[in-house]
């Protein structure tokens, strides 16, 4: 029944790229939670990419790969200029660095002629698809992988434990730190450009603080034990509205239940198993 | 117009430190930044709304939704952030679920009181305005600017000027030693969670009275304004809530009035931006800025 | 626990038998996508309270095609992806032929490419900003874009106020006060009035005194707004508070013309005005059958998004029974001819699917908390 599957994949499109992205977003929150930090600015990484790539794509015509690499970088440049003060700091001036910077971002989206302003920018065409959105979740999950596998997975792991400790042992906390920070701000960047590409429409609104709250949710319900952790998160939390729509007005009173209950009842997620572990469980001697 | 701009930003930035002060007391003594305190300024101003339309007087109402509000603030507090302490979770743990709560709450408040726009009636208090040498203000604005300072002053003297202050500033350095020394950590934290949700109560009602826009969503709006105010200010301090409160609301009415209006709310979050850059204590931060 | 689930299978059971047999009562079905939860859901109500009352009426005269005709409402909680996911599921799940809404322009700017995909026939009731029906050749519109209203209403307040020079302030946060802003803009330039300043605030704003106090210096004629009601509510009540004179009037966009606007600024929304495409006192019998209906139905006044609901379903209808079939192609072709005589005037759709006829475009004013034509 060729019929019957087109109309399913049309019908649930949206959803399935909505995974997808809402996965990328949530291991972009993950790289940062991993090092024990907060921040609240994967929104406002989000949007940047959207908007850097929409208009590559609308105004110039960059091929989509260059589009892409372009929504990674711009943010990555953002990451570093807010993340050098605060990443000396506790976790919380972080956080609320990054809301700042999301404000400011939304101010100049609504106030310049070149993002459209309120109106944001529509009829962004629809290159995007399963191929570059899973592809780029894949791809991003085995680097991460490797990477919770290797000396610096282990050194990451310290430092959330024990910063002190890890400092003590030699770990470059502030370069860490650093290099997180940009890595979650280009995937983020990515998460938004391949949105935009998907939606044909987007506007200041979208990249707001309430997405920003959203995608850290994602990482915090799955856990950060293993990579894996988030991207389940975002999962449940994406699919969590579309389930409980019958339930209309009561939907943001039982989303919000079940994020309280998780973390009171599982304060480390959902997923608690550790990356680590199993590679040295599975490592066989050569 | 200079006068009445001023008085405009001074009128602003009272709001901007009342609404500060709980907010900033929470984090600096319990060290959880807890996004259910919007929650409480719109329930202060409904419990009051309703109030006043049954009939009850103003002055009667405001301490009445003060109280309740702190009241609330105490319940969620045991509810959800009592387990985390106790459990010793992660930091995140507690701000995760306050935003669970937040999600909640507002849900609730949504549902049950719809989102139209209200009002306070008008026989409330008299809404007119006095001229006062070409510059207009009324009774709600100087209630506004005096009941920040007062209460900033109150909440000093509690804090530095009395035994029970001693004890939650030993709570805010070292919860366990505290303990240790004999502070009822419990009871200082339901203390602490009564004045907040109290502070936040009072001034949804003052903003009700002021901007007569009493809405379920109208504290999540002052939050962003929140988080900027208490970093300038310094996190936890309740001199730089007020200081910071005045400085970024008499900044953005100049800005609109003089510049543009269109980046009038960028400047709180420049202001925070270039304060994490230069001096991330804030302007009153003493200690050197905690480590996670 | 068995007893229950007897019964239901008998009911089924039944319910199919009574399905094989009446197949031409099974009910025509068109989706609609509106926002009726979340801080938006008073447009998205009253919006479906229009739908819920015109479907009454429709169905008591005969329904459409010999069948019932019924209405899928889904949630959009004025969030885009969620309007996304709520036309998927009408059109590949539901297969309904036609889809109402959605509320915002700004969903439709992301839902409307979908359909026009897809090709099944959308129709906005509450979306006026501009660009809209250029979406694509399946995207309609019933509300009157503000491009028709506003030019109205400052060439009224200019030849009878002899307004010269204005300040305007718009909201610079939503796409539907930016867009009034925009409309009025180019009107002003056209007319040949100043403006004098321009500034902005933030939807969710509640303090306008620092740009109320610079308009002030400015002395201007009147003050020209874009506002939803929170926003236009508290600018008036600034207003009046900062004692810029009553004959300073408050020229406004679609979105202060309701009657929520007096409920919070009481007197001081007096002598306001608006454009409209539509007012509660319109006098002929259609619009006071409405009123009255919609006040016994659900104890409380219709506002324009519910009285251009209501035309709208009856437009649908019409399409629908004149296309002979549900089939999405047909009823586009149809609506492009429907000819209505409804509550807010004379009805027909221009080439391009936008609303032909602005003759029931009424300029009316705020007295008293309430408002009348103003003359």
């Amino acid at each position: 029944m060729p019929e019957f599957i087109d109309d399913f994949l049309f019908t649930y499109q949206t959803l399935v790229y909505s995974l997808g992205i809402n996965g990328l977003l949530a291991l972009s929150m993950y790289v940062v939670l991993a090092l024990g930090q907060l921040s609240l600015g994967q929104a406002a990484f989000m949007g940047m990419g959207a908007y850097v790539s929409a208009l590559l794509t609308v105004k110039i015509g960059a091929p989509f790969l260059l589009v892409l690499l372009a929504a990674m970088l711009v943010p990555a440049l953002a990451a570093l200029i807010v993340g050098a003060p605060t990443l000396r700091l506790s976790g919380v001036y972080l956080a609320l660095a990054t809301i700042g910077l999301g404000e400011v971002q939304r101010i100049f989206f609504l106030n310049s002629e070149l993002t459209g302003g309120a109106l944001g920018l529509s009829g962004i065409p629809m290159k995007g698809g399963l191929v570059s959105i899973y592809g780029s979740l894949g791809l991003a999950l085995v680097a991460f992988i490797f990477v919770a596998r290797s000396k610096i997975g282990r050194a990451m792991e310290a430092m959330r434990e024990d910063e002190l400790a890890a400092g003590a042992l030699g770990v470059d906390l502030p370069a860490y730190k650093l290099a997180a920070l940009v890595v979650s701000a280009m995937l983020a960047g990515l998460a938004g450009a391949l949105n935009a590409h998907v939606t044909s429409f987007i506007s200041p609104e979208d990249y707001g603080f309430h997405a920003a709250v959203s995608i850290l949710s994602y990482a915090l319900l799955g856990g950060i034990g293993s990579p894996f952790a988030p991207v389940l998160g975002a999962f449940i939390l994406t699919l969590l509205p579309e389930v409980l729509r019958s339930l209309a007005d009561f939907r943001g009173v039982v989303n919000g239940a079940i994020i309280v209950l998780v973390v009171i009842f599982m304060p480390r997620g959902l997923m608690t198993w550790r990356m680590g572990r199993i590679g040295a469980s599975t490592r066989r001697p050569s | 117009m200079l006068a009445q701009q001023l008085v405009n930003g001074l009128v602003v930035g009272s709001i901007y430190a009342l609404f500060a002060l709980g907010f900033t007391l929470m984090f600096g003594v319990l060290g959880v930044i807890n996004l259910t305190y919007g929650f409480y300024l719109s329930i202060g101003a409904f419990l009051a709304l309703f109030a006043t339309q049954h009939g009850v007087s103003i002055w009667l109402a405001l301490p009445f939704a003060a109280l309740a509000c702190g009241a609330i603030a105490v319940v969620v507090d045991g509810l959800l952030l009592t387990p985390l302490r106790r459990a010793k979770a992660p930091e995140l743990a507690s701000l995760m679920v306050t935003l669970g709560a937040t999600l909640l709450l507002y849900s609730l408040a949504n549902a049950a009181l719809s989102t139209d726009i209200r009002r306070f009636p008008p026989s409330v208090i008299d809404g007119s305005a006095i001229d006062l040498l070409g510059v207009r203000v009324t009774l709600t604005q100087c209630l506004i600017v005096g009941s920040a300072g007062a209460l900033v002053a109150a909440l000093l003297w509690l804090m530095n000027g009395s035994r029970l202050g001693m004890g939650l500033r030993a709570l805010a350095e070292r919860p366990d030693t505290a303990a240790l020394m004999g502070v009822n950590a419990g009871a200082l934290v339901r203390l602490v969670s009564m004045i907040s949700g109290g502070l936040a109560g009072a001034c949804g009602v003052l903003i009700g009275l002021n901007y007569n826009a009493i809405q379920p969503y109208m504290g999540e709006v002052m939050m962003l304004k929140g988080f900027a105010v208490i970093i300038l200010g310094g996190l936890g301090d309740i001199r730089g809530a007020l200081v910071a409160g005045l400085i970024i609301g008499l900044l953005e009415t100049l800005t609109a009035g003089y510049v543009a209006s269109s980046v009038k709310d960028a400047v709180g979050f420049a202001l925070l931006v270039l304060t994490l850059w230069i001096r991330p204590s804030g302007l009153f931060g003493r200690i050197a800025v905690k480590r996670a | 626990m068995i007893t229950r689930r007897l019964a239901l299978a008998a009911a089924s059971f039944a319910a199919m038998i009574y399905a094989g047999a009446a197949a031409a009562q099974t009910p025509v079905t068109i989706g609609a996508i509106e926002i009726l939860t979340g801080p938006n859901n008073k447009y998205g109500i009253a919006i479906k309270n229009g739908f819920d009352l015109a479907l009454d009426e429709v169905n008591k005269a005969g329904g459409v095609l010999g069948a019932p005709l019924a209405i899928a409402y889904e949630d959009s909680a004025g969030n885009k992806d969620q309007a996304l996911n709520a036309a998927r599921q009408l059109i590949g799940g539901k297969k309904v032929p036609l889809i109402l809404g959605p509320t915002l322009s700004n969903e439709m700017f992301a839902v409307g490419p979908i359909a026009v995909e897809r090709k099944i026939p959308i129709v906005g009731t509450s979306t006026t900003a501009n660009g809209i029906t250029a979406i694509g050749p399946y995207v309609f519109r019933t509300s009157l874009p503000e491009a028709d209203v506003v030019p109205v209403t400052l060439r009224t307040a200019k030849e009878k106020l002899g307004v010269k020079k204005v300040a305007v302030m718009y909201g610079n946060d939503d796409a539907f006060t930016k867009s009034g802003y925009d409309v009025m803009k180019a009107a002003l330039e056209k007319l040949g009035i100043e403006t004098l300043t321009t500034e902005t605030f933030g939807g969710k704003d509640t303090d306008f005194s620092a740009q109320l106090t610079k308009i002030k210096s400015l002395n201007p004629d009147a003050i020209v707004v874009s506002a939803l009601v929170e926003a236009g509510a508290g600018i008036l009540l600034a207003k009046k508070a900062l004692g810029i004179p009553d004959s300073v009037r408050v020229i406004g966009g679609n979105g202060l013309n309701s009657p929520q606007v007096p409920t919070v600024a009481r007197e001081a929304a007096d002598g306001t005005l608006v454009g409209s495409p539509w007012f509660i006192d319109k006098p002929d019998a259609a619009n006071q059958k409405f009123v009255a209906a919609y006040k016994a139905k659900y104890n409380m006044d219709p506002d324009q998004f519910a009285a251009q609901a209501y035309d709208t379903l009856f437009i649908v209808a019409q399409a629908i029974k004149d296309a002979g079939a549900a089939n999405p192609e047909k009823i586009r072709d149809a609506l492009g001819k429907v000819k209505h005589n409804g509550v807010m005037g004379p009805f027909s759709f221009t080439p391009d699917r936008d609303p032909a006829d602005t003759s029931g475009v009424v300029v009316i004013e705020m007295k008293g908390g309430k408002f009348q034509i103003f003359k």
